[in-house]
């Protein structure tokens, strides 16, 4: 899959179509891929290709952008290649201004996009309780709001540890009230989770999918200082086990799917450097009532 | 002594810097065999490497049944009590292994990552 056009100095980026498959994992990591060799030249990203961007797509050009910025890049979207109800929504949830600035964010329905240089969780957490969660638009007690909202901080804490990011983390969500969903993306650009775990082990051989399994067995840890730990990311797998969620996690040539009845650990179709996971949990019962629209693209 | 969390580090609870801040204060108190309450009232989140950090390590040179009788823990939330618990489970049996075992632990943690 080529996804850019490339001149001295200009790289011209199309962005497909992008829902949250593994297929479309596949492309985003393609993109990244794509832009690996990339120093001090102009990207234009163009979006006339493309009918649907999910919550994982957005969290991960806003993370790739930041990425070319940072190796002294300029990152140029053309706004105006956009489809009126995608527009709609960055503009929404923020994203156009985040990168444009001369068009505010309006409050609306969709979770906002999130970047995060340092490790605030005061304000990660008032994002998911406010702007994740919603005001009431998903039916959900106070106990399971909290509990949800603290096993979902786990990812963000995890990653701020480990993942030695040089240009933070990456979110957005999306909230499926007539299903009674919640979907989350965390994404950083770091040394990714195989290489840590293989690291610690000094197994330098060790496969990426069974690095992804050990570091979700309970106590083990790559902290280092002899600090217990190897519990947070545990702790996430039973929580989304009971509520029937799912938990997908790319990281380097490691894939893993976590949900009530499977666990499977098993090499990407992609090699992504750094990690990106989806969460989705169940909430107590869906919002018949929510007037929202299951899709926001 | 009683300690007020909220007032030290703010309502959450979430950070190795907190936890750690936590960990310096009470650590020489209970080293020194004196009692030590932690009052979480008015706290509202909890991550386990806050509490890894501020309890868990404790266990690296206390025994379990010391801090046991010394440390009080009040006011937790049932979602923060969840955490605690969870984190003191496991740091109990990370800590109980004296170096020895230590080694046999971490070898066999080496063996099953080896498995994998």
């Amino acid at each position: 899959m080529t996804f850019i056009t490339q001149t001295s100095m200009t790289i011209i980026l199309r962005v497909p179509t992008l829902n949250d498959s593994q297929t479309d994992c596949t492309r985003l990591f393609s993109l990244w891929q794509q832009l690996q060799n990339l120093e001090s030249q102009e990207v234009i990203v163009d979006f006339s290709d493309c009918r649907f961007l999910r919550q994982n797509a957005v969290a991960f050009l806003g993370g790739l952008a930041r990425l070319i910025q940072s190796r002294n890049g300029k990152v140029n979207f053309v706004w105006n290649t956009l489809q009126d109800d995608i527009r709609a929504n960055l503009t929404q949830n923020g994203f156009i201004d985040i990168f444009d600035g001369t068009q505010r964010k309006w409050l609306g329905n969709s979770v906002p996009y999130r970047e995060y240089r340092y490790e605030d969780m005061d304000a990660i957490a008032s994002y998911l309780e406010n702007c994740w969660l919603g005001r009431g638009w998903v039916q959900i007690d106070s106990a399971s709001s909290d509990e949800i909202v603290q096993n979902a901080l786990e990812v963000y804490s995890n990653a701020f540890e480990h993942s030695a990011s040089q240009i933070g983390i990456f979110t957005c969500g999306q909230r499926y009230p007539n299903l009674g969903k919640l979907h989350l993306t965390v994404i950083d650009f770091g040394v990714g989770i195989p290489p840590n775990v293989r690291q610690f082990l000094n197994q330098p051989q060790k496969l990426a999918a069974d690095a992804l399994k050990w570091a979700f067995k309970l106590g083990n840890t790559t902290r280092a200082n002899k600090i217990s730990g190897g519990t947070g990311l545990n702790t996430l797998k039973q929580f989304v086990k009971q509520k029937s969620g799912t938990i997908e996690i790319y990281s380097h040539d490691g894939y893993a799917l976590i949900t009530s009845g499977q666990e499977i650990y098993q090499r990407s179709p992609a090699f992504f450097q750094g990690t990106l996971i989806n969460i989705t949990v169940k909430c107590d019962s869906p919002a018949y009532n929510s007037s929202e629209s299951t899709l926001f693209y | 002594m009683r300690y007020a969390i909220r007032e030290m580090i703010g309502e959450n609870c979430m950070t190795q810097q907190s936890g750690q801040q936590i960990y310096e204060m009470i650590y020489p108190r209970l080293q020194a065999g004196q009692s030590v309450e932690l009052d979480f009232a008015g706290t509202k989140r909890f991550l386990s490497v806050f509490f890894n950090f501020a309890i868990g390590q404790l266990l690296r040179d206390i025994d379990p049944e010391t801090l046991d009788r010394l440390l009080a823990v009040s006011n937790l939330s049932p979602v923060g009590q969840q955490a605690y618990d969870r984190v003191m489970e496991n740091a109990k049996r990370y800590y109980s292994l004296d170096d020895e075992r230590q080694r046999a632990f971490d070898a066999i943690i080496l063996e099953q990552a080896t498995l994998l």
